[in-house]
């Protein structure tokens, strides 16, 4: 599942608030999906993981550093058989929940030709942390959710991709008065 | 040899009493209206697990159930709920569900300690399978890290043991 993300790291505001839910309508889209996989990481998990981890093994320890913080992790894709299957409206219950100040909506990338969509959601934390993550990943059969919850930093964020359920981030860092949102052809 | 047999008979009481992977059977059991696949030589299978599985994983449990009625797509809601009501108390890891395959598969995890055990339950054509793999918590650890590869390797790993005779 390719994701294409482009991270814009930016100095984020103060505030915390609860997490986000996956919608229950989010479900009946598995019943329209050729394929849907779900793999879901608790905080319990997490923290297990975290404590079994050796802080002597590089890898080891660059994974403990990444869950330290980390209370979540909920993967959501499904694939299409064909295009149509789902559409916004499948999708705004989910929006609904990311909004200011709480969350900000960092990228924006919109390809009008292959009308592939990622939106990235950050959730404001403490200092330079970020408090939680959302990326919807949409593609015309292709629809990818990803919410990490807990703290973690933006240098982190790229290396959270390939691990524990969560697709390949291919995550590059921009000045922060890249802020907005932008649009691809 | 006598030492062999009370060993087996230790390992298959210690397995059969496991209270998750029990439940999810009857579970399973129930909901299709059959009972699970007699499989011979699944203890002494369990024996040879302990030299010949991966690191961290020292015996299994395997509940085959041939012969349910196929599966629609639209079985799929009811066999989530089955699910969900059978899994309390693990933590579900993943779900996949695939309309092209005819498939589902749940993976969850059991109480963690010293050691745990990872549930996968697979459900396709007319064949359901319920494996429990014990492990070790460094070895639940890396499964964690590639929750779905874990998921594939541990519960094929299982079937394939429990179906030959070693």
């Amino acid at each position: 599942m390719k994701i294409a993300i482009v991270f814009l790291a930016a100095t984020l505001g103060c505030g915390w608030a609860q997490d986000i839910k996956m919608p229950v309508g989010l479900e009946k889209l598995s019943e329209k999906a050729e394929n849907s996989v779900d793999v879901t990481l608790d905080g319990a998990l997490l923290q297990l993981a975290g404590k079994f981890l050796s802080g002597k093994d590089a890898d080891e320890a660059k994974a403990k550093k990444l869950i330290a913080g980390l209370k979540s992790i909920a993967v959501r894709s499904f694939e299409f058989g064909k295009e149509g299957e789902y559409n916004a409206a499948d999708l705004q219950a989910l929006r609904a929940q990311l909004q200011p100040p709480v969350w900000s909506r960092i990228v924006g990338v919109t390809s009008k030709q292959g009308g592939d969509n990622v939106d990235v959601y950050l959730k404001n934390g403490e200092g330079a942390q970020i408090g939680g993550l959302t990326v919807i990943a949409a593609e015309p059969k292709e629809l990818t959710i990803v919410s990490i919850s807990g703290t973690i930093s933006p240098e982190d964020l790229a290396e959270l991709g390939g691990q524990f359920g969560i697709p390949k981030l291919n995550v590059q860092q921009k000045k922060p008065d890249q802020k907005k949102g932008k649009e691809e052809e | 040899m006598r030492l062999l047999a009370l060993f087996l008979a230790a390992s298959a009481a210690a397995f059969g009493a496991d209270r998750d992977f029990d439940r999810l059977v009857k579970a399973v059991e129930s909901h299709f209206g059959v009972q699970r696949t007699h499989i011979p030589f699944l203890g002494t299978a369990n024996f040879f697990v302990k030299t010949a599985r991966p690191e961290g994983v020292s015996g299994f449990d395997l509940a085959v159930f041939e012969n349910i009625r196929p599966l629609a797509w639209e079985d799929g809601q009811a066999l989530d709920s089955m699910m969900a009501g059978a899994s309390a108390g693990l933590h579900p890891l993943v779900r996949v569900r695939s309309r092209r395959d005819r498939e589902w598969t749940y993976i969850y995890t059991g109480d963690t300690g010293k050691s745990t055990s990872m549930l996968i339950a697979t459900f396709e054509g007319h064949q359901a399978t319920i494996v429990e793999v014990r492990l070790s918590m460094d070895a639940l650890v890396k499964a964690l890290q590639e929750p779905r590869r874990a998921g594939r390797e541990f519960g094929r790993g299982a079937e394939r043991d429990g179906s030959d005779e070693p």
